[in-house]
């Protein structure tokens, strides 16, 4: 037991906050231990819906904490008092000669750089995306140190039109400028490898080879790069570290013992009751997609509560997504399709609807959230759950004052309850500096970045 | 270390190009600069790239070569007097001739460089399939790739076997090790499966474990020698084929190793199986597996491939998987790179069954249906008939038609327009024609000239339509792209498109509400380009049904090619099609010379490029000529080092 004990957050204000601090062994209560002491990770997370909104029924009439939902944001009034609406920030390099369609907006709503026209060579997303960086200071106490999902698969060919690969558009978190991560779009498939290990009745799977297996690869691996040129070595180097974050999965016994001490019976429930509407939809449902994103969305959320990562990302769909939305009272037609809308009213009035929808489902991940209990809030609490598009209006691809919310409280760090206005142009990147300096990853700059948001702190 | 590696390579870029600037410029150079800042830059500059063409700044004549299609294409287009446009000043003919002439010289020059350099592909991992196929030849178990691994993107001309946008992430990586436990449970419960892989099945007698237990109170004698021996009888071959070539001793060690470990320590009377499993399991996840390799030569000059290497690529190319035992005698026996031996595995190939592998993959994914396979684009409100099953018998009927094209008719320009195609009963009813019964897919003789073809074909409709109504512009964007080869550019940023409803209305015209569009000056360019190839396929619906109206509208699919032509109706546009082949053998080049190599076409190798362009022309399309052709070729056959490439390239700016 520890003789002394001082709190972190005493710590860190004698500090002035501004180093990031490491986890001291003196700074857990007396009386407890790593295991049992009540932390509150901060969590992360990007949803990214395509094809932008209806640019007037998106931003709340009033500014400051007295502001009326829009008609698209209405979904989150349960929630009001937990976001931000952010309005006027761009992301300034989304926008460049070349850069037409969405492409360019969309590979980069995380890195804030411009990426590399091409149809495939010379991949380039500018740069490592927000999640990557957060999830590289942040994720090596969980189990996974960031997890990327989505619902439509990578859309297959190039755009010859544009110039670009539509891989561009299916992805926003980047490991490297020139790797994107691979998203998981089937709920049964997330579902298992997070929780399934820890679902009552299940057998721990034995594998008692596994690293003499990983080893005698990685033996083989190093033997191959010395006889390779520069290129394919990179490209072994891919498969080194792939080989690397598999094998940490055997290794982090500390990890994974903190991941199921987490899982108490009420989190247990959870599963338990979700792994069955898996198994229902995929008998009965068919593609429903309201309850096939809720499922996905559940799991992030189960995800964040039992602390197996803290950082994720959420694709609603690629970019330029023509998703049929006519299951929607009153749409009768694809999303990309209708985001072209010509000013028409009754288009726009559909286009309302698909982005209800969207804000719906955000809500309903919020919401979630704020059911969890955690220390003497909730889960939500301690997320910082943002929600954005690569444009503003999808008619014009205009890529200028972005539809930007914010959930959750930052761990308390966030003033949330707020309609913000800010000056024309602020970069997006300002927001993302922000978020790191809440999650304590201290960094002068942020892209293009030209200073933080102070007025979203608490 | 390699960030080290990287740093050296971007000094020495630094020094070789202060070294470049040293030289005195060509006259060539100075000259189209001061006709590009004179004619071009106006619009096609940095800050505007019209069109999404940027011509400035150019200081280098690397610079020009490395964008050397670019210029191609503004050489030709000046020439033909459409650029500068209309409403920018014109061109005096000495201008235009300086122009030309200047641009040839230098491309020339860089050709003459260049020429032979084969290029060279970084490695490569099996694409989905690829590894699906090769897990099948191996180990006899059928594992449905695609649909456990997470998606790759696809690059260059649209393939997803392209070399630098397939990743292995951490969640592949995971995919790979379960996927690989998968196949070998699921091989080892059929014992006729696990029988193939492992023929001569090994176990201890109850007398010989006793004889063991007594050595060994005795001496440090192991009792797994004998095991190992019998199992390096099993793994050898199954590494070698899996890394497709032989296996060399230092890589046979470590296998063996493992399988002792595991045998001895396991408790089970099925260890020697366990122990095979866990060994063939290490194959599996090997990058000598997982990638394709080819070994890099310590020479200055291009390289031929190894004989193994070569029989690689050609297996890949033609049947998605690793060379079968004949390809794999013959690369050790002969020399592939003998025309006579190289033709008479193609020829062979081709005939074999697993040859429809590459029409599958090949075809879906140039004419853009391969999301077909397992999604439907179209509402189901609307289009109920539109069912699961019809949705693939359309894309069957796609790879049915390309693998006949293939290996029977032998004319690839079949694929623009012929009298028959393929069908089974329902698909046949979608079609309106009659007598085609049973859900087997045949070949069928069409009455008239409308349907035979890609462009005819539900699945291209289907696939270049909106769920709930047709679009002209997306069709004739897709003709331009995926046969002309002629894509229009972008389209400005408020272009805007046409509204749902009213276009999916049962009597709205689309031809009426897209004539008002183009007429928009900043539409009108590139629309008339696109939209009356589409009016021509108009007669077919958004899930490629024949039809004769709007409601009550009549349909009207003629129209006027800005070239001049003019059509009447599907049959008459395929023929003119049919005139423009020497684009249709152009694009048809790119894309093959894409998907077997892994990578995209360079400037510098335009005059393989012209050799297979010709060939094409001069044999009317002949497939098996055409593949001999681009499989004797020198980028298909040699390789430069990397390090090599590197060099010249780096100088070359």
């Amino acid at each position: 037991m520890s003789k002394w004990h001082i709190s972190r957050r005493r710590m860190l204000k004698g500090l002035g906050a501004c180093i990031a601090l490491p986890f001291l062994q003196a700074m857990v209560p007396p009386g407890k231990s790593i295991y049992t002491m009540p932390k509150k990770p901060l969590r992360f997370a990007f949803l990214y819906v395509p094809n932008g909104v209806h640019p007037d029924m998106w931003t709340p009439a009033q500014t400051g904490r007295n502001f009326e939902l829009s008609p698209i944001l209405q979904p989150l009034t349960k929630v009001k008092d937990d976001i931000l609406v952010l309005n006027e920030l761009t992301n300034k390099y989304s926008n460049f000669p070349g850069a037409d369609g969405h492409y360019a907006k969309t590979a980069n709503i995380l890195t804030s750089l411009p990426i590399y026209k091409t149809t495939g060579d010379n991949l380039d997303s500018g740069g490592i995306s927000l999640d990557q960086i957060i999830a590289k200071h942040k994720g090596q106490e969980t189990v996974f140190d960031s997890l990327q999902y989505g619902l439509e698969q990578i859309s297959p060919g190039i755009d010859t039109n544009v110039g670009f690969t539509r891989l561009y558009g299916c992805n926003i978190s980047w490991k490297t400028p020139s790797m994107p991560c691979s998203k998981e779009i089937e709920p049964r498939m997330a579902f298992d490898r997070l929780f399934r290990s820890v679902l009552p009745n299940t057998k721990p799977k034995n594998d008692p080879w596994k690293q003499s297996v990983l080893d005698i690869v990685k033996e083989d691996t190093d033997a191959l790069q010395r006889k390779l040129g520069r290129s394919d070595q990179d490209k072994l180097e891919e498969y080194l570290e792939s080989i690397r974050s598999v094998e940490k999965r055997i290794d982090n016994e500390e990890q994974i013992k903190a991941f199921k001490h987490q899982i108490t019976p009420e989190l247990q429930k959870e599963l338990v009751h979700l792994n069955m509407r898996i198994e229902e939809a995929e008998m009965y449902l068919g593609t429903d997609i309201t309850e096939k994103t809720r499922q996905m969305l559940d799991i992030m959320a189960l995800a964040f509560w039992s602390d197996a990562t803290r950082v994720s990302t959420f694709m609603f769909g690629n970019s330029v997504s023509n998703r049929n939305f006519s299951f929607l009272e009153g749409v009768h037609g694809s999303h990309h399709q209708i985001s072209h809308h010509q000013n028409n009213l009754d288009v726009l009035e559909q286009y309302k609807r698909i982005n209800q929808w969207h804000v719906g489902q955000y809500a309903y991940l919020l919401e979630r959230l704020k059911s969890f209990p955690e220390g003497e809030g909730n889960v939500l609490d301690n997320c910082m759950i943002m929600y954005s598009s690569e444009l503003r209006d999808g008619n014009r691809h205009s890529p200028y004052n972005l539809p930007v919310v914010v959930g959750g409280k930052g761990g308390g760090m966030l003033k949330t309850g707020q309609n913000l206005q800010f000056e024309k142009n602020t970069p997006l990147s300002n927001l993302y500096l922000s978020m790191m300096r809440i999650l304590d990853i201290p960094l002068e700059c942020f892209a293009d970045s030209t200073g933080e948001l102070s007025e979203i702190y608490a | 270390m390699l960030k080290k590696v990287r740093g050296a390579w971007l000094f020495f870029l630094c020094i070789s190009l202060s070294a470049y600037a040293a030289e005195p410029e060509s006259e060539a150079l100075k000259d189209l600069r001061l006709l590009v800042e004179k004619h071009c830059v106006s619009c096609h500059k940095e800050s505007k790239m019209e069109g999404g063409v940027q011509l400035d700044g150019i200081d280098s004549e690397g610079r020009i070569t490395r964008a050397g299609h670019l210029w191609m294409k503004a050489l030709k287009q000046v020439q033909a007097g459409e650029m500068p446009p209309q409403s920018e000043p014109p061109m005096s003919m000495d201008d235009q001739a300086r122009f030309i002439k200047s641009i040839n010289e230098i491309l020339a020059k860089a050709l003459k460089e260049g020429a032979g350099n084969p290029g060279r592909v970084v490695a490569r991992r099996l694409s989905h399939d690829e590894y699906r196929y090769s897990v099948l030849s191996l180990t006899g178990v059928d594992f449905d790739a695609k649909a456990y691994f997470p998606a790759d993107g696809s690059g260059g001309a649209g393939f997803d076997n392209f070399a630098r946008t397939m990743f292995l992430t951490p969640l592949k990586m995971e995919r790979y090790y379960e996927a690989a436990e998968t196949i070998l449970d699921k091989a080892y419960s059929d014992k006729k499966v696990w029988r193939q892989l492992v023929p001569n099945p090994y176990k201890e007698s109850w007398w010989q474990a006793f004889v063991n237990w007594f050595l060994r109170l005795f001496s440090d004698y192991s009792s797994s020698d004998k095991a190992v021996t019998e199992a390096e009888k099993v793994i050898v071959p199954f590494a070698s084929k899996a890394y497709r070539r032989f296996l060399k001793p230092e890589e046979k060690e470590p296998l063996l190793d493992l399988f002792r470990k595991v045998y001895e320590g396991t408790e089970d009377e099925t260890r020697y199986d366990i122990a095979l499993k866990e060994t063939f399991k290490t194959v599996l996840l090997s990058p000598k597996f997982l990638y394709r390799i080819e070994d890099e030569q310590p020479l200055g000059q291009p390289f031929a491939l190894s004989n193994f290497e070569l029989a690689n690529r050609l297996s890949y190319f033609l049947w998605s998987t690793l060379p079968d035992q004949e390809l794999f005698e013959v690369a050790y026996r002969e020399n592939l790179h003998n025309p006579a031996v190289l033709n008479k595995q193609v020829k062979r190939m081709l005939r074999d069954p697993k040859a429809k592998r590459f029409s599958e993959s090949f075809a879906t994914q140039w004419f853009g249906i391969s999301k077909l396979k397992d999604n439907s684009p179209v509402d189901p409100e609307r289009y109920p008939e539109f069912t699961p099953s019809l949705r693939k018998a359309m894309y069957q009927e796609m790879v049915e038609y390309f693998h006949h094209v293939l290996t029977s008719s032998h004319n690839f320009l079949d694929l623009i327009d012929s009298d028959y195609t393929f069908l089974n009963e329902e698909l046949a009813k979608h079609y309106g024609i009659a007598g085609v019964e049973g859900e087997q897919m045949r070949k069928v003789p069409l009455q008239d000239r409308t349907r035979g073809g890609v462009l005819g074909m539900g699945s291209v409709l289907t696939a270049t339509s909106l769920p709930i109504r047709t679009s002209p512009v997306l069709r004739g964007k897709w003709v331009l792209e995926e046969i002309l080869g002629t894509p229009a550019p972008p389209p400005p940023p408020d272009a805007g498109q046409l509204p749902e409803q009213e276009a999916a209305a049962e009597n709205a015209s689309i031809r009426d509400l897209l004539v008002l569009h183009r007429s928009k000056p900043d539409c009108m360019s590139c629309h008339k380009k696109m939209d009356p190839v589409g009016f021509g396929l108009e007669n077919f619906d958004a899930v490629g049904r024949w039809r004769t109206s709007y409601g009550d509208q009549p349909i009207v699919a003629w129209d006027t090619l800005p070239s001049g032509e003019i059509f009447r109706g599907p049959a008459e546009l395929k023929k003119i099609l049919l005139t423009k082949e020497e684009n249709f053998a152009r694009v048809l080049a790119e894309k093959m010379f894409t998907y077997s190599i892994g990578r995209s076409v360079e400037f510098i190798d335009e005059p393989y490029m012209k050799g297979l362009v010709d060939n094409l022309l001069e044999n009317d399309f002949h497939t098996e000529k055409f593949i001999i052709e681009l499989v004797n070729s020198y980028p298909f056959r040699y390789k430069v080092n990397d390090g090599t490439d590197k060099f010249k390239s780096i100088t070359k700016k």
